[in-house]
């Protein structure tokens, strides 16, 4: 296989670094850890469609990251681009929103679960911070209760206090437990008595640098009835699975309900709208709450939104990507096996996480991630991945195939740990 | 908010330490470390640190205790600090016979870290120089590091956020240091990593002394593959909030 060059991209890079802080900023950028080495990854996107997207350098990619989450029917879906386009003409952002927005939050409280009620923003950082200003104001309570490795967005509150640009008095709130470890949970509503305002936590842990983990038999259970004894918001940050595993949200695919479900990625597939769900009793004060953006009632995702969730239901939902995931998974682990590396898949099938066990330093997953980019199957060296419902068989079967050749290369790299 | 304590560290375990790199670069150097007998100079710091240079055969070297043929009392991590930064004289309580060593080698030592570390432009265009006074800043930062992640509040926040293991620490064909981190607690060595867990790589001279001088953006050098990093990330996530840290230390 011919592996790409990527010139134009590091012309672009080079361009954009001289106005832009660090070229490209946050998780997409270079800079954050999730392209290791830089030289392998493409920076920037000419054109995308389906599952593919193609670089400035005309490169094709497999897309199994889809912009972190949003792409979830595949880019440049026909129906939600033609639902987007004719909002387009009719009104977008205007003095009062569109019926659009009630339209679509109808459809989120018929599709989601849990849901009462639905509160849209833009990203997912604004709903956690909703839904963690919605608890505190509901129970007059200030602590957090968070998982070890959590990821809720980037605001101040999910901060660490060794940031240099947080307080002390952001982040002094915050308690982090371990996941799946309900006594933990136990024994800090002891130590805190009527000071803690909500859990807040993924549906599963998926971490970076670890194997990701899901729930164990009777967490989610014991947790629900810890914060409905105790009077915590359990809140449910279900922007990266969202939909991926239950389009009625992944609280009710593993059995319980949440009080507040924050989602995002999924919702409008790519279209730039988040969404806060909420239980009835909580309404009173989320609409007391002063908060908003210029641009949050926008009603072109809103119209986007709508066909994608119509088109999501179509074809089968969360079901569905977890189907496509598994192939996905079966074939990797296949290929991994056949070259003799230890390569460790966990995680939802939908949003697979991928590491190469065979060093503790992760060079070899990094330099085995960096061969499978570099002959046109877009991963990141450490991320979850994501499905989309425009894989095909063909598209796995290529992948795998990549997979095959990238392990080829890197175990005949390292002879000092794949000696025959 | 700078910590006296951590400063003090950072003053005896980063800036004096750097003796040993001066004393190898600098032929000047070499020869005011060459005394006819072995000269030892410790530095008691008052609930501080305590170390020892030793000067001899033009080497310089830095250990942690009061041996020293030359002792000093600093009452306090302020009084050596001011010390460090020429404002204050310490108080000899040994070694009377080898203080014209300190009065006038020792002196002449400390002008030219000075020299190094504060270089001026016109210096600098001297690139024998500039490499030299950027590996004296490479390996000042590299052992401020360690300093900062045991000493100062919110260095050891960080610290003990990076899982144990070496990490590589390198300017591509110059200086090499590992920093080994081990429940929390890191120590700096001025050697080349065997087997770093996670690699920090500065592309060349002028990236290294442009992000330790502030003039370039260390995202910036690393979307450009300027500054290298690879490994376990978590590692050198966390280490940069200790190099965050350092820049409030080394100003």
């Amino acid at each position: 296989m011919n592996t790409y060059t990527y010139k134009k991209d590091f012309e672009y890079l080079s361009r954009a670094s001289k106005v832009i802080p660090a070229g490209i900023y946050g998780h997409q950028g270079p800079a954050e850890g999730c392209h290791i080495p830089i030289e392998a990854f493409p920076k920037y996107c000419d054109h995308a469609k389906g599952a593919y997207f193609w670089d400035v350098d005309g490169n094709r990619f497999i897309d199994y990251m889809n912009a972190y989450g949003p792409n979830i029917l595949g880019y440049c879906d026909e129906d939600v681009n033609a639902a987007a386009k004719a909002q387009i003409d009719i009104a977008d952002v205007t003095t009062q929103p569109s019926y659009k927005m009630v339209e679509l939050a109808e459809l989120m409280v018929d599709t989601v679960k849990m849901a009462d009620w639905a509160f849209f923003a833009k990203n997912g950082g604004d709903v956690t911070t909703f839904a963690i200003l919605t608890a505190r104001a509901a129970t007059g309570r200030k602590k957090i209760v968070m998982i070890e490795g959590y990821y809720h967005g980037v605001h101040q509150w999910t901060q660490r206090e060794d940031a240099p640009w947080v307080l002390k008095g952001e982040v002094e709130n915050n308690i982090i437990i371990k996941w799946n470890d309900v006594e933990a949970f136990k024994k800090v509503i002891e130590e805190n008595k009527d000071d803690i305002a909500c859990f807040i936590s993924t549906p599963y842990m998926h971490g970076n640098f670890v194997d990701n983990v899901l729930p164990a038999e009777g967490y989610w259970q014991g947790i629900r009835k810890l914060c409905t004894d105790n009077g915590i918001v359990l809140i449910i940050d279900d922007v990266r699975a969202g939909w991926r595993l239950d389009i009625a949200g992944s609280d009710h695919y593993y059995g319980f309900e949440s009080d507040l479900l924050c989602l995002c990625k999924g919702i409008a597939n790519g279209y730039n709208v988040s969404c806060l769900c909420g239980k009835d009793f909580l309404k009173p004060v989320a609409s007391s709450i002063s908060y908003t953006g210029s641009y949050w009632m926008s009603a072109v995702p809103f119209a986007a939104g709508i066909a994608c969730i119509n088109k999501m239901k179509k074809l089968g939902g969360g079901a569905k990507h977890l189907e496509i995931g598994r192939k996905i998974c079966s074939g990797l682990a296949k290929a991994a096996k056949e070259n003799g590396v230890n390569l460790s898949i966990s995680g939802e099938p939908s949003l697979f996480y991928l590491l190469i066990k065979d060093d503790n330093s992760l060079v070899i997953h990094q330099e085995w991630i960096a061969e499978m980019v570099k002959r046109g199957v877009f991963v990141t060296s450490h991320h979850n991945h994501f499905t989309n419902l425009s894989i095909t068989d063909e598209d796995i079967n290529y992948t795998c195939e990549v997979a095959d050749e990238a392990f080829k290369v890197v175990t005949a790299r390292h002879p000092e740990v794949y000696r025959k | 908010m700078k910590d006296q304590n951590a400063m003090a560290y950072v003053n005896m375990f980063a800036v004096l330490k750097d003796m040993e790199i001066l004393c190898g670069l600098d032929e000047e150097a070499k020869k005011l470390a060459s005394p006819a007998k072995p000269v030892a100079i410790s530095f008691n710091v008052g609930n501080g640190p305590q170390a020892t240079l030793s000067f001899a055969n033009g080497k310089c070297t830095m250990k942690e205790g009061l041996d020293g043929n030359i002792k000093l009392k600093l009452g306090s991590n302020e009084a050596f600090n001011l010390m460090v930064d020429g404002k204050k004289n310490p108080t000899p309580y040994g070694g009377f016979s080898k203080l014209k060593f300190l009065t006038n080698d020792f002196t002449k030592l400390t002008d030219l870290m000075n020299k190094y570390l504060r270089a001026d432009e016109k210096s600098l265009n001297d690139r024998a120089f500039y490499e030299k006074s950027t590996t004296m800043m490479f390996y000042l930062v590299a052992n401020a590091l360690s300093a900062i992640g045991n000493h100062d509040e919110l260095g050891k926040l960080s610290a003990s956020k990076i899982p144990d293991g070496s990490i590589a620490m390198e300017i591509n064909g110059g200086p090499c240091a590992e920093i080994f981190v081990k429940n929390g607690h890191m120590t700096t060595y001025n050697r080349k990593a065997e087997n770093p867990r996670a690699y920090m790589i500065f592309a060349d001279f002028d990236t290294a002394r442009g992000l330790f001088d502030g003039s370039s953006e260390a995202m910036t050098a690393l979307a450009s593959g300027k500054l290298i990093m690879k490994g376990f990330i978590p590692m050198i996530d966390n280490l940069n909030r200790v190099l965050g840290r350092a820049g409030v230390y080394l100003a």
